[in-house]
């Protein structure tokens, strides 16, 4: 048995002498680790424990100890190396730095810490003591465990390799005990080992840092106790910014409950979006009684309550969406026109058996409403309250009300309930409020909270709004919840998703009513999840459909697959823009892969974008050697670099492709550790163009780890404070507090005067993570 | 904040940051087509993001470097490096501050500040900053232990003192193998594992051998002008990828004991292994020496000197076999052949080859043939010492490949 351990811990060296090595080893140990020398601070050992300590033991190619030397050369077992250590140390300090031993010192280590915290006046011998300590105990050890260590060797030594950190033999751990209380016998045994805190920052775990929101899937008290303030409201026109409550309609529910022969439903939605018709959205500034509703002709019942779906303000976002599709001047040849960006846009390859579907309502032999609801997209919001403001929030806690008052954001409520009040929350950054915004849209749209799951029907319009929602949590991180409300979609391949499946209300429209934009999304979502597989797989069910319609064009045939005789200029825009989509899908695959950390791939695909984007050849050639700076190989990055510095040559000296070849070289310096250049060159930069954010902040950070801390933070500091627009970015203000906790201990003062300059200039899509106050 | 806080009445913070390398700022990109309805809201944001790339604002991997977030792991060969900090918090003037790091490994306490004279003063709202580094030697606990000391402006010494604990970790697993060739040679495979979470560039693994021998790297594969790596062309090796190296070790005759037998165990050298990872933070490991304990060849040793790889079927051919004594005394061999049922040897059996002094070799040119087709093994020599009479049999020598040299249609 003993001989069994022994070589099962032996590295590289054969049979034979891992037999004498092994019987003898632990006799050196035990003599020069245990006998206290008070020259040195610790002992000594024998670097042959090393194998010991470090050796992968192999069970099975060590099972019978007694094999032949010639076995022994003929196993095909590889044998573990250890590695001694860094080439530097020499030869002689080749020692196990660890054995059970030794970890005994490394807890009284920490337990002088804590000594050593409570009396700071102390000299800082504290440790050397204690190991004086320890090496009585071991020599106490050493007396009393000769014998038994002369029988128990191997076990000994069998335990001190094992990787549990309290490896100590019990007959060590008796001695040790009575040693270290004897030295310190005050110092309270439970007090916490004391941790860097800088250090331990990242190491929170997220679940518990607040975010200043909770996604949830409750639904909000706001939307079932709205009605009658609604009903009250809309006689005061003035009160523009009082609360307009959207509430799901119980006209809705009857457009699809009450009658379905008549395919109301469709009536509904193609009051929303037909250019003809008027909106069929009532103004609540205007009086409640003229319902819209009711001109299409929909059996309504004349409760007021159903008319005052208030949707829009005012009617003109709808008017500026009509007038995309609807001439002004010619309106045969504008319609002729816009059908033809219709179809290139919206031209979509269904599967098999959605293409059957869509074939047989064109004939009109199936009609649509029986179709299979498992066949059908049965959207619904998955919650409803996401509305906060993690900023307030902050100010609220740390700067109190009266300054959170101060703090006005454009919310849902605030701004046009229409397309324009989009818009400007977008524009506003106020993307949280957005995404509450395009639900209340929804709602009046019959797909609001709960609806998930029941019958519905789709419009350019109720399509585009879930995109921007689902754009908008995925541009706020909330993956989770793009992907929860995703879900009834599928794979955005249902029948009643294409305009073929509403012959009457997009007569003779064909094609995807899904945005190719939110295809896109609906692919990338999942390598945010932690699913990157499955994105790479819907990308490339992406780029195939891309790489088909374009073949589809060259056959001179229409985007489909379908006959059609395509003017030579509409090829030509066609053709151009489903180049540009394939781009785009070529550029999502590589990000993915390049989250995947499958660098090879990615890199390939990067390189494969130039052929599609020559213009962005000087970015994707620095992108791809940023890439191999990241893996570490610093070498092929210069050879990418200078393919830069040859593409930028070409086309002639150009501003940006000067900071781009200035940047690279700081990239270089930077991973060759040569933090002075990398400095010079951000700073060469900003020489050419001042404003240019990267090398300003990529300047400040080679300060710091150049020692120049308060340097680095004037620097950052003098930005945020000149030009906010720019510098209140998060990579920005994490740096910036990230320096501010190594500078002073009053960093959340420092913090919170950074938490007033985001309050005044950023909506509420700001991520106050990178603030580090909580 | 810290769980170790220094009391109030400091008038000095200390403060530490380990310095792992910047990490490039990765952006999410969003985007949509005129004709959503964000219309170009979108991709104005994009541009407007100073995090972008501008012109190419799809690309993820920016360019804006972001702090370290975390201490993060670190493995032994890598280069230690923190950032020290001593701030006065105080409103006044504080004099003779003296700042010492030192790093207690399991083994050695040793000294990492830059210098170890006082700063005279330091004013109100002031820094003291060091950037220290360290090569890691070694695995296991480490404590950073920062001592501050320091004379108020009433003439009061403090002093305190500061820990962070960090553990090293291994990065890489090693495994070697030797392959012992009928030549001198020997082959090291050396399987090398990447136990780190994060991928890794091997800038460099070569064998530095032990003055007994000489190597080559068999890891490039010669195509044109310049040797392509056989690992394809990016070097680097994801968490937990395996790799081998390939190196033939010669013996150099000066070395190698006389008649050019090495025996026993030998040191055979060391890898040297150089990586990087994230912008280059390097690290540098060397194996132990490794030790290969050469084939015991007994007293006698019989090697082929050179063998045909390919014969006719029944047609003679010859070998030269070379058979060494390796013994401490001199010999007296007679050189025995027994036929196998493929194998036949020509010439007569018995035959005395004299004698054979210790540490001398003599070729021995033989002639034989086979009689059956295929891979064939050569077996059959026996070599017997008269003095001790002593018989050594050689079996499975090498192999030929016995070919049919007549065309199909003849037979």
């Amino acid at each position: 048995m003993d001989s069994e351990e022994a070589s099962a811990q032996r590295p590289v060296t054969l049979d034979i002498t891992v037999e004498d090595v092994n019987k003898v080893a632990p006799a050196p140990l035990e003599t020069s680790s245990q006998t206290p020398s008070r020259d040195n601070d610790l002992p000594q050992e024998d670097s042959i424990d090393l194998g010991g300590e470090f050796g992968t033991p192999q069970e099975d190619s060590n099972a019978t100890p007694s094999e032949s030397l010639m076995d022994k050369l003929n196993d095909q077992m590889m044998e573990s190396v250890m590695i001694s250590d860094s080439p530097s140390n020499s030869e002689e300090n080749d020692m196990a730095p660890i054995d059970s031993f030794l970890d005994g010192v490394v807890e009284e280590d920490t337990s002088g810490e804590k000594e050593g915290q409570c009396d700071t006046g102390q000299n800082a011998t504290t440790i050397k003591v204690l190991v004086g300590g320890q090496q009585e105990g071991g020599s106490e050890d050493n007396v009393e465990e000769d014998t038994i260590k002369q029988a128990d060797t191997q076990g000994h030594f069998m335990e001190n390799i094992s990787p549990s950190s309290d490896s100590q033999c019990p007959s060590d751990l008796k001695n040790e005990e009575p040693a270290s209380q004897g030295t310190r016998g005050t110092s309270p045994k439970d007090e916490p080992v004391p941790v860097c805190t800088i250090f331990s920052h990242g190491s929170q775990p997220k679940s518990l840092v607040p975010d200043g929101f909770q996604p949830t899937l409750i639904k909000s008290p706001s939307f079932s106790m709205g009605g009658s303030g609604v009903n009250d409201d809309p006689v005061t026109p003035s009160k523009l910014t009082t609360p307009l409550v959207c509430q799901p309609s119980p006209s809705l529910s009857k457009f699809f409950t009450d009658n379905g022969q008549a395919n109301p439903a469709s009536d509904f939605f193609d009051s929303f979006t037909a250019p003809s018709s008027f909106i069929s959205i009532s103004n609540p500034n205007h009086s409640s009684s003229s319902s819209s509703i009711s001109t299409t002709g929909g059996p309504l019942d004349s409760d007021p309550l159903t008319q005052t779906i208030v949707f829009a303000t005012q009617p003109q976002p709808f008017h500026e969406l009509q007038a995309v599709f609807s001439g002004n001047d010619d309106p045969f040849a504008k319609a002729l026109s816009l059908s033809e960006v219709d179809r290139r846009h919206d031209a979509w390859l269904p599967s098999e058996e959605t293409r059957k579907v869509l074939i047989s309502v064109a004939t009109l032999s199936y009609s649509p409403a029986y179709t299979e609801t498992n066949r059908l997209t049965m959207p619904g919001l998955k919650f409803d309250n996401l509305q906060g403001d993690a900023v307030k929030d902050l100010m609220v806690r740390f700067l109190g009300e009266q300054a959170a008052m101060k703090r006005q954001v454009l919310t849902a409520i605030s701004v046009e309930q229409s397309f324009t009040g989009l818009k400007q929350l977008i524009t506003s950054k106020n993307w949280r409020a957005a995404v509450d915004l395009t639900g209340r849209l929804l709602t009046a749209h019959g797909q609001g909270y709960g609806k998930a799951g029941q019958p519905t029907s789709h419009t350019t319009d109720s399509l585009q709004l879930w995109f921007v929602r689902l754009a908008l949590l995925t541009k706020l991180n909330l993956f989770q919840n793009a992907e929860m409300e995703f879900e009834p979609f599928g794979n955005l391949d249902h029948p009643d998703l294409y305009y073929e499946y509403y012959p009457t209300v997009y007569p003779g429209r064909r094609g995807s009513m899904v945005p190719f934009s939110m295809r896109l999304l609906h692919a990338e979502l999942p390598q945010y999840l932690a699913k990157p597989h499955e994105a790479v797989d819907r990308l490339h069910n992406l780029k195939i459909v891309c790489l088909t319609i374009l073949e589809n064009l060259e056959k001179g045939l229409a985007e489909d697959g379908s006959m059609i005789t395509l003017t030579q200029e509409n090829r030509q825009a066609s053709f151009k823009l489903w180049q540009s989509r394939l781009s785009r899908v070529m550029y999502s695959m590589a990000n993915c892969l390049l989250l995947m950390k499958d660098y090879v791939l990615a890199v390939e695909t990067y390189h494969s974008i130039i052929q599609y984007e020559p213009q962005q050849r000087v970015q994707l050639l620095s992108g791809i050697g940023r890439i191999f700076l990241q893996i570490g190989d610093i070498k092929t990055a210069e050879t990418y670099f200078q393919d830069v510095e040859k593409a930028c040559q070409m086309k002639g000296s150009q501003s940006t492709h000067t900071t781009c070849m200035l940047m690279n070289r700081a990239f270089v310096y930077l991973s060759q550790n040569n933090y002075a250049e990398a400095h010079a060159s951000f700073t060469e930069v900003l020489k050419l163009d001042p404003k240019n954010p990267v090398a300003n902040n990529n300047a400040a950070v080679c300060l710091l780890y150049l020692g120049r801390l308060k340097e680095s933070l004037g620097q950052l500091e003098g930005l945020v404070q000149q030009d906010p627009a720019l510098y209140l970015h998060e990579s920005v203000l994490f740096n910036l507090t990230t320096m501010y906790e190594l500078e002073s201990s009053r960093s959340t003062q420092k913090k919170q005067a950074l938490l007033e300059a985001v309050a005044c200039r950023e909506g509420d899509s700001f991520n106050t993570q990178c603030l580090k106050l909580v | 904040m810290d769980v170790n806080q220094a009391k109030q009445e400091h008038l000095l913070a200390l403060k530490v940051m380990r310095l792992t390398k910047p990490t490039l700022f990765t952006n999410l990109p969003v985007t949509c087509e005129e004709r959503d309805l964000p219309g170009d809201l979108f991709t104005q944001l994009m541009r407007e993001d100073p995090s972008t790339i501008k012109g190419a604002e799809t690309l993820m991997l920016g360019e804006m470097l972001t702090l370290p977030q975390n201490f993060g792991n670190i493995f032994l060969g890598e280069t230690f490096s923190s950032y020290i900090s001593v701030h006065n918090d105080s409103n006044q003037v504080v004099k003779d501050i003296l700042v010492k790091a030192d790093l207690q490994t399991s083994s050695q306490r040793l000294n990492l500040s830059a210098s170890n004279s006082a700063v005279a003063e330091l004013k109100p709202e002031c820094c003291i900053d060091d950037v220290i580094h360290h090569e890691v030697k070694e695995i296991g606990t480490h404590i950073l232990v920062c001592a501050v000391s320091y004379t108020t402006q009433y003439g009061e010494k403090l002093y305190f003192r500061k820990f962070f604990k960090f553990q090293v970790l291994k990065p890489l697993d090693v495994k070697t193998k030797f392959y012992n060739a009928e030549t001198d040679e020997v082959f090291l495979e050396a399987q090398i594992q990447n136990i780190t979470t994060s991928p890794m560039f091997m800038e460099k693994v070569s064998l530095e051998p032990s003055m007994m021998y000489n190597v080559t790297e068999l890891n490039t594969v010669i195509c044109g002008d310049e040797g392509k790596s056989t690992f394809g062309k990016m070097s680097y090796l994801q968490p937990m990828d395996t790799r081998q190296y390939l190196y033939c070790l010669k013996p150099k005759p000066e070395y190698a004991e006389k008649a050019g037998v090495i025996k026993g165990v030998t040191v055979i050298g060391k890898l040297d292994i150089v990586w990087k990872t994230n912008l280059g933070e390097r690290g540098r490991l060397q194996t132990s020496q490794l030790q290969r304990m050469a084939p015991g060849y007994g007293d006698i040793r019989l090697s082929l000197e050179m063998i045909p790889d390919t014969v006719n079927l029944e047609e003679p051919f010859d070998i030269i076999c070379k058979v060494t004594n390796c013994s401490e005394r001199t010999m007296d061999l007679v050189l025995e052949m027994c036929n196998t049922r493929s194998i036949h040897w020509c010439g007569v059996s018995g035959r005395q080859l004299g004698k054979l002094s210790p540490a001398t070799f003599l070729s021995l040119p033989l002639t034989l043939l086979s009689s059956v087709q295929g891979l064939q093994s050569i077996s059959g020599l026996r070599l017997t010492d008269t003095f001790l009479k002593r018989t050594y049999e050689y079996d499975d020598i090498a192999q030929v490949c016995v070919v049919c040299p007549y065309t199909s249609n003849e037979s």
